[in-house]
């Protein structure tokens, strides 16, 4: 009986313990049959070996990677936890980072008035429109009904406004009849 | 002996004595070596950062190892709409690198793209442990703790790794002739 070809395989690969070593070669001794697959397999194994890449290529930047990593992880004795902290930045984080930037870029112009010439210096194409005259306080929660009659009245006269109030349909207030 | 991943004495020895397997193991998955080098670098820097310490310098290089493979399993698995690029990298290997005598390298290089072909297209179970067998020279031992699997286990899939390659390997022969 022939050799099993799984058994053949492991032996081709120095891969069979004794006793099946010595086994399969007695049998290959006098077995043309089983020569042959061993031949043909050994074949096939070179066949694929030779399809490898050469040292060559595969070696081309092992120094030039090592010093690279060197630098980075050993020359300037940088911990572990340092580098991954730093490198870790979530993208909620960086989302957030990004609208606070515009939001405070937006924010100076409205928070803190503009004129043509200081909006000029920052972002001369911008300047054209975003004029004190063009820019409005777009916030619902500061309405008119947060500040006083007085107050308006003297906002208004600081500006130059000349106001004129006149009050209808006031009624005296009901005082108790004198009961006499 | 004893290795630890953030020595610097440790790691260059680990890299010296495995980058050029390390590489070799990617590049037979990727076929590219700018994207192997890439990996490469990866499998290192991981080493370091997770800052382990090994029993031994196979235990490191075994991490390694399966650390590289699946770098490389998941950038190929990740980038399947690039495949085609990478097809015909491996399709053109006679790279100035590899090429000697034009002819002659031609040929050679007809037979390397029929053999990665034949390879490429097993299962990835038999490929990972053909590939550990022939391009790394690793013994069943090895390969079964790389792949985390028993060494009756390897055997059997060489066996059949041998088998389905010499059945795509005749085809192919026979589609030529």
């Amino acid at each position: 009986m022939c050799i099993d070809s799984q058994m053949l395989s492991a032996y081709l690969d120095g891969e069979l313990p004794e006793p099946y070593r010595t086994q399969v070669e007695e049998h290959l001794e006098h077995c043309a049959a089983c020569r042959k697959h061993l031949c043909d397999m050994k074949a096939l194994d070179e066949r694929v070996k030779a399809a490898t890449f050469s040292d060559e290529l595969l070696l081309r930047n092992k120094d030039r990677m090592f010093s690279l990593l060197d630098k980075k992880y050993f020359e300037s004795g940088k911990k572990v936890s340092f580098i991954r902290r730093r490198l870790e930045v979530s993208v909620p984080s960086l989302v957030t980072a990004a609208a606070a930037v515009v939001f405070i870029f937006i924010g100076g112009f409205m928070f803190f008035g503009t004129s043509s010439e200081q909006t000029e210096d920052i972002l001369p194409s911008f300047a054209l429109q975003a004029d004190s005259s063009n820019v409005h306080y777009v916030s619902d929660n500061v309405g008119l009904e947060n500040y006083t009659l007085e107050e308006i009245l003297q906002y208004l006269d600081s500006k130059g406004y000349n106001v004129d109030i006149s009050i209808k349909g006031l009624q005296p207030l009901e005082t108790a009849p004198a009961q006499n | 002996m004893e290795i630890k991943s953030t020595d610097r004495d440790d790691f260059r020895r680990i890299y010296d004595d495995n980058y050029h397997l390390i590489v070799q193991v990617i590049m037979h998955i990727v076929y590219n070596i700018e994207i192997a080098e890439d990996l490469t670098q990866e499998a290192f820097e991981r080493f370091y950062i997770k800052n382990m310490t090994f029993p031994g310098e196979d235990d490191a290089k075994y991490w390694l190892i399966r650390v590289a493979k699946n770098l490389a399993l998941n950038h190929v698995r990740r980038n399947k709409r690039e495949i085609e690029m990478v097809e015909k990298v491996r399709h053109n290997p006679a790279s100035s690198l590899e090429g000697r005598d034009a002819a002659q390298s031609a040929v050679e290089a007809d037979e390397r793209r029929a053999v990665r072909a034949a390879v490429d297209s097993l299962p990835e179970n038999l490929r990972m442990v053909i590939q550990l067998k022939e391009y790394s020279g690793l013994d069943y031992k090895s390969i079964a703790k790389v792949l985390g699997i028993s060494e009756t286990n390897v055997k059997v899939r060489v066996y059949r790794a041998r088998k389905k390659l010499e059945e795509a390997l005749m085809t192919e022969d026979r589609d030529v002739y």
